[in-house]
């Protein structure tokens, strides 16, 4: 039996084009339409326990689509359901602060992303045990270097077991040594949590972990299908 | 692993509008569920503020005194000779309106300033500014130690009264926050907003008592006890009166019809974010 995690109802979304009050005023009267659709009756449907691949150009909607469904933008048209937590991981170290410890950091992102103290205080010391900063962990961040700043974002981000797990190109933050490191972690919570939508341009990554790929296109969904599929698609309208 | 599958989750509409007209209590309910955060993000802010400095936290002290200093002696170029303990009520009042408009500040700035948190994180946004607003009354309250070396020197009494120095800082800021959350979703839209506010906290610290307080504007008649009507003086009175060891002593009506406002642009001030939050942050 297959239960959904997500499900998304002829999504659309625009943004604004405009930003003189006069013009949007104007507008308003000639009724005007100036908006940038990013999404366009979008229909996705993902059961619990599947692992999806977003993949498209540039500027077709990716992100987007993800931010719609972990709610950081309310769709204008359209319903999302979910079941269960969602947390998305993009750009790692989100809100640090250079004049706070490595610690303190920890927990700032730890809180931004949801967790409570006791849940934090509770995971710090497998926080920092990963991070392998060591002493450096009580030292004001800007001291860091790019890398370590990068280690303490995933530690803190890996921490969180989410229903589900939205993933937007953070694969490879770091040095090379870290990369394989961090590509791990992040295969493991992929296999942690339940459910898993995952944006990237490494499609090698997508065949081997998605059991399929979503293709977008101008804020369509162009081909849902085995991510050998999509990609061959991907590759179609690519070329023109 | 079985993490997942132990508590088969629900699904729930994500992104669902609410009812603005509940926003004063939910705004209430987010930051008692958010707390941890909003403690975090405010001493985040605080510590930024004096980041590189070598007197760090006592810029918090240092920064009001030499302004009071200032308004001080432009006073007595004005009008000579004004009574002793008047550079302590302007200090209160420089550090009292510093701290209205810099919440107000950073309410209103709150949505476009974190644009990388918000792009990436989705959290009740109600959060960012209340945690602007909290930081700044934290560095006020640490402003008011300032009171201590005061009341030593002038060998005031130490009464329950004092209670209202807290109170009037915090009302201060509750006012700001009111009106900031107002202007935060147009601030994104448009950069208007951003030159009406320092117009207002600039206009506002003449029309305000902080140059001057409100016995003065009692002795000026009309146009003095009309100027008593502006929210603003109740919250410095407040402070000023508590270091005296009274409660605010102001004509009938004004603190209640001060209260009456802050009360109100709070209400309207949440409502009009949640209704319009959402559509603003598309503009970030």
């Amino acid at each position: 039996m297959t239960k959904t995690a997500i499900r998304l109802n002829d999504i659309s979304l625009h943004f604004p084009k405009q930003r003189n009050p006069l013009a949007i005023v104007l507008d308003f009267i000639k009724k005007n339409d100036r908006k940038f659709t990013a999404l366009k009756n979008v229909n996705i449907e993902i059961n619990q326990g599947e692992v999806v691949g977003i993949i498209g150009r540039n500027g077709s909607g990716k992100s987007t689509l993800l931010r719609v469904i972990s709610g950081i933008y309310p769709p204008d048209a359209g319903e999302v359901h979910a079941a269960g937590d969602i947390s998305l991981l993009a750009g790692l170290g989100t809100g640090f602060s250079g004049h706070q410890t490595g610690r303190e950091n920890a927990l700032l992102y730890g809180s931004i992303l949801g967790h409570n103290e006791d849940e934090m205080r509770e995971k710090l010391d497998e926080i920092i045990d990963f991070s392998e900063l060591g002493d450096f962990i009580d030292e004001p961040l800007r001291t860091y270097s790019a890398g370590m700043k990068a280690r303490l974002g995933l530690a803190v981000a890996s921490a969180i077991h989410p229903h589900i797990l939205l993933i937007d190109e953070v694969l490879g933050v770091g040095d090379p040594n870290f990369k394989e490191k961090s590509k791990e972690k992040i295969l493991s919570m992929v296999k942690g949590a339940s459910t898993v939508v995952i944006v990237s341009h490494s499609f090698g990554l997508m065949t081997d972990i998605c059991d399929r790929v979503i293709l977008l296109h101008h804020g369509e969904v162009m081909h849902d299908g085995p991510p050998q599929e999509s990609i061959k698609k991907y590759y179609e309208i690519a070329g023109e | 692993m079985e993490e997942g599958s132990v508590s088969s989750p629900v699904l729930r509409r994500i992104g669902r509008k609410t009812n603005p007209l509940l926003a004063p209590l939910s705004t209430l309910s987010e930051i008692r569920k958010n707390r941890f955060l909003v403690r975090n993000l405010v001493r985040r802010e605080v510590r930024g503020r004096y980041r590189n400095a070598g007197l760090g936290y006592a810029w918090a002290i240092i920064e009001p005194a030499l302004l009071a200093l200032v308004y001080w002696f432009l006073f007595i170029m004005l009008s000579g000779n004004p009574d002793e303990l008047y550079a302590v009520w302007v200090l209160i009042g420089v550090i009292v309106w510093s701290c209205f408009s810099k919440s107000l500040n950073a309410a209103t700035n709150s949505l476009s300033r974190n644009v990388r948190t918000i792009h990436l994180v989705y959290f009740p946004r109600s959060i960012f500014p209340v945690s602007g607003v909290g930081a700044n009354i934290v560095v006020t309250l640490m402003s008011c130690m300032i009171i201590l070396p005061i009341i030593y020197i002038y060998d005031m009494p130490i009464t329950v009264h004092m209670i209202w120095i807290p109170v009037g800082v915090l009302m201060a800021g509750f006012m700001a926050l009111g009106l900031g959350m107002m202007m935060a979703p147009l601030n994104c839209v448009n950069g208007d907003v951003e030159h009406l506010i320092r117009f207002i906290t600039r206009a506002g610290f003449f029309v305000s008592p902080v140059m001057w307080t409100a016995e003065m504007a009692l002795e000026r008649g009309a146009w003095g006890e009309a100027a008593l009507w502006n929210p603003m003086v109740v919250p410095i009175t407040m402070v000023r009166h508590g270091l005296e060891g009274k409660a605010v002593e102001l004509p009938d009506g004004i603190v209640m019809a001060s209260i009456l406002v802050s009360i109100t642009l709070y209400l309207i001030g949440t409502m009009v974010f949640s209704r319009y939050e959402r559509g603003a942050v598309k503009y970030l």
